[in-house]
């Protein structure tokens, strides 16, 4: 189904795979799915948490890159 | 008329003198304007001596009056006034001295100063050098200051005292000059020009601290105040107390009450600027942060959604309902099997009941014609014909010979 291979800074932005994960979760909730279909959207969900995880850690990251200069004073 | 002297015939001392006396005799009486240099009462002699300065130019007169003219009523004479004199040139021949003898000494009042200021202020005014279009902003943090001010006056020390202390970076440049009397005009002018033209100088502070209207006259000074308005860079002025305005406060980009005042206005002040900067940056930080522990916390809340966190709930329903329908189907299956083993059963049975094969066994046989017909009637078979007996052993193929057929 979706292509996992991992490119070392993943194109989709946060904001695209957070709302794209809203979509599927809401889509699961929905049912009525074939097992097929349930698979597969849960596989993607799994996949686009990592991504938003992805992004946040970058985000903390970088806030703590810049948080020495803080401890300074 | 004497004759025109010459080596040969030189004029006596007195000649001269008279000639002078005359001369001078024909200026007749003037009113003259100055400021009281000198005043000298010898005891109650008749005479009174003063040296009249001019109130611009470096140059004076004396004058000598009588007692009565110098004490009048209201007048209040004392050094340093501005006063109007009537007067007539006097050439005292006995020393060959000249002076003004003054018959009548009006004290320019107050008035009359602040009536002058005003007159120049309207001009100005009128000319459009106060117009606020005008006023330049300060610089946020000038790297240099210019100053104008009296040596080590303490003008100068509350500027600079209280901008280095504000801003420790800033550095001066100082023109320290008169900053009362005739010259002081002209040399807080020069100051100025110097000053300006100077690139690195930012912004110029001309400071003096209080005084008198007269000691304050030269910041009302015309040319002064028109060298304010043609200054590109931009000037502050702190002269006088808080309540004395001279009219150079009127041109200039930026008033100050004091010198201390002047200093608050041309450097920030770094404690205050430091404490701002980081507040900015922690008020960022907090935005930031509280922004990413948000996301974060969406994140958190999807994850634990039953149809991510447990994505095996999906299976386990389909699982019972396979498992379910795997037991029906088992069960139906096994119903027909046992059914069609019946079925068997019966049929075999049937079979066997009908089958020759037990009748056989008991020693009978069948006989059937080539096309598997059942014999029942020796008439339906022809002679010779071939037949096919089943015994219960098995078969025999035979041909009808009728030797001693009855009939």
């Amino acid at each position: 189904m979706s292509n996992t291979e991992q490119t070392d800074e993943p194109t989709t932005t946060y904001e695209q795979a957070r709302e794209e994960l809203a979509d599927v979760v809401r889509r699961l909730e929905a049912g009525g799915l074939t097992l097929e279909e349930s698979l597969a959207l849960w596989e993607r969900g799994e996949e686009l948490a990592t991504l938003c995880q992805h992004w946040l850690d970058r985000a903390r990251e970088r806030l703590a890159a810049a948080a020495p200069a803080d401890d300074e004073d | 008329m004497t004759a025109p002297s010459s080596p040969e015939a030189p004029w006596p001392v007195r000649t001269v003198a008279r000639k002078v006396a005359e001369w001078i005799g024909r200026l007749g009486e003037v009113w003259v304007e100055g400021q009281v240099a000198q005043l000298s009462r010898r005891g109650n002699a008749a005479t009174v001596f003063l040296t009249l300065r001019d109130p611009v130019a470096d140059l004076s007169v004396p004058v000598t009056c009588h007692r009565d003219v110098a004490d009048r009523p209201g007048l209040e004479l004392s050094e340093g006034a501005r006063v109007l004199v009537r007067a007539r040139p006097d050439y005292y021949v006995a020393r060959g001295s000249f002076s003004l003898r003054a018959t009548e000494i009006r004290a320019v009042g107050l008035g009359e100063l602040l009536a002058r200021i005003e007159r120049i202020r309207q001009l100005l005014a009128a000319e459009g050098l106060f117009d606020v279009v005008r006023k330049r902003s300060l610089p946020f943090a000038p790297a240099v200051v210019g100053v104008i001010t009296g040596r080590d006056s303490a003008a100068e020390r509350d500027v600079l005292v209280t901008a280095r202390r504000r801003w420790p970076a800033v550095r001066f440049a100082m023109h320290n000059c008169a900053v009362q009397g005739p010259q002081a005009a002209a040399n807080v002018i020069e100051g100025l020009r110097k000053l300006d033209a100077d690139v690195s100088v930012e912004v110029i502070v001309v400071a003096r601290g209080g005084g008198s209207v007269e000691d304050l006259l030269p910041f009302s000074d015309e040319g002064l105040v028109r060298a304010i308005a043609a200054c590109r860079t931009p000037v502050v002025t702190a002269v006088g107390h808080e309540t004395d305005t001279t009219l150079v406060d009127h041109v200039a980009d930026v008033r100050a009450a004091t010198p201390t005042d002047a200093a608050h206005r041309i450097v920030p002040e770094i404690g205050e600027q430091r404490r701002l900067v980081e507040g900015l940056r922690a008020r960022a930080r907090h935005l930031i942060t509280t922004r990413v522990e948000q996301q974060e916390r969406w994140l958190e809340s999807v994850r634990t959604r039953p149809v991510l966190a447990n994505p095996e709930r999906l299976l386990h329903g389909r699982a019972d309902d396979v498992a379910q329908l795997r037991t029906r189907a088992r069960r139906t299956v096994v119903h027909r099997v046992e059914g069609a083993e019946r079925d068997l059963e019966h049929a075999r049975a049937r079979v066997a009941a009908l089958s020759p094969a037990a009748t056989l066994d008991r020693g009978y046989a069948v006989v059937q014609r080539a096309d598997g017909a059942l014999v029942r009637d020796p008439a339906e078979v022809a002679d010779g014909e071939r037949l096919r007996v089943r015994v219960s052993g098995g078969r025999l193929d035979v041909r009808v010979d009728r030797e001693d057929e009855e009939p």
